[in-house]
């Protein structure tokens, strides 16, 4: 840019210089018309007046020949200007190319994150469904197994009066290991086995019915998480609560479900 | 640290303990002496969420617990079992879901694929209607 305005100052001293010269021409046709009538004069006069004619031939020539350096620095000039204004275009040129490029980088940048985020959210949804994943043989087993022991769904025979219930009832609940723990009064009401021998809470292992609710197959490896604190319990407080679960349910009037509804 | 056998009695007892939770009239009984008022209690409960998950929840007889681990968080549920009728209710409620379980769900499949018949002109691919 710098040079262009250098350029374009020399051109103006150039015009500067050349709009004075531009009035000599008029002055040398009136000089040159001058010294040839005085040419004249002075062969028809022969009167000798060197001083002025060759002085005015030397101005003559002088100012010629700087009219003619003039005209060779305002050609170059003119070269220059050109070179220039082919240069300028050619920068044009590559700043319209770089700029193209910018587009394209941006979008293909554009492109890219997009897709690097979609993928990020799919490995997500991969990660989440193979922590969910559980092999439809165990669903199936298990689907069997719940509704076979008609725990989700009743049997087909089912009528009010049936002791049968989508839950573990007194029976179940006091031959189990809870139930065990507990030192079992004796008590009166029994919604379901007669006798003395549950009501004395003790049943003969051999006897003790076994329901498939209480794990008997459980895997040697599977236990459940450890928890630090105690709750606020303190560990025979634990089982206490158990014992008095247990202990007061038989004396619970409405657990029975001899009672039809 | 508890030993391995400590570990599966602990484990049997929590699994037969989550299942009561099953029975509404336990719940009546829990919460008539009180025990869902007390902070470590509700502390166990929020602990026994683990049956949730599948590796445990396979050992899980009666489903129907889970429901109520869950209510049994609120406590505004745990204040309402205390009601002798509210518990009734809830027993009584269960009981008809169970009894009409396998009508409910296949009236279910077939509002289902009623449903999405409209959106597929060609007919419905076997595993969509015979569900």
């Amino acid at each position: 840019m710098s040079a262009n305005t250098l350029g374009s100052q020399s051109d103006k001293a150039t015009k500067e210089r050349n709009k004075n010269l531009y009035l000599k021409p008029a002055v040398f046709y009136f000089y040159f018309r001058e010294l040839i009538e005085m040419l004249a004069l002075s062969r028809n006069q022969k009167l000798p007046q060197p001083g002025e004619d060759t002085q005015i031939l030397e101005l003559l020539v002088q100012r010629d020949r700087e009219f003619q350096d003039l005209m060779e620095v305002a050609q170059q000039q003119g070269k220059v200007h050109q070179e220039m204004q082919l240069l300028e275009k050619e920068v044009e040129k590559r700043d319209s190319d770089i700029q193209q490029l910018q587009k394209q980088l941006k979008e293909a940048e554009h492109i890219l994150a997009t897709a690097v985020y979609q993928a990020k959210e799919k490995l997500k949804s991969i990660d989440k469904a193979r922590k969910g994943s559980i092999s439809s043989e165990e669903i199936i087993k298990y689907a069997h197994r719940i509704s076979a022991s008609n725990a989700v769904c009743a049997p087909l025979n089912w009528v009010p009066g049936d002791p049968r219930r989508p839950y573990p009832t007194d029976l179940e609940m006091r031959s189990g290991m809870l139930g065990h723990m507990a030192n079992l009064p004796t008590n009166g009401v029994n919604g379901h086995l007669p006798g003395d021998a549950l009501a004395a809470g003790r049943l003969p292992d051999v006897l003790t019915p076994h329901y498939p609710w209480q794990s008997s197959d459980v895997p040697v490896g599977m236990l459940p998480p450890h928890h630090g604190n105690d709750f606020g319990l303190e560990p025979p407080g634990h089982n206490k609560e158990n014992e008095d679960d247990v202990e007061a349910m038989s004396t619970d009037s409405s657990s029975s479900s001899s009672d039809s509804d | 640290m508890e030993s391995e056998e400590q570990a599966r009695n602990r484990f049997q007892s929590e699994l037969e303990f989550v299942q009561c939770l099953a029975n509404p009239n336990y719940l009546n009984f829990l919460a008539q002496r009180g025990f869902l008022r007390e902070r470590p209690f509700i502390n166990y409960l929020k602990y026994l969420l683990y049956w949730k998950e599948p590796e445990y929840a396979k050992f899980l007889k009666y489903p129907h617990c889970l429901h109520m681990l869950e209510l049994l968080q609120y406590e505004h549920f745990r204040k309402e079992l205390v009601n002798a009728q509210c518990t009734k209710f809830i027993d009584e409620q269960q009981l008809l879901h169970w009894q009409h379980y396998s009508r409910k769900r296949t009236r279910l499949q077939q509002a289902l694929a009623e449903q999405q018949q409209p959106q597929q002109q060609p007919p419905p691919h076997g595993n969509a209607a015979a569900k």
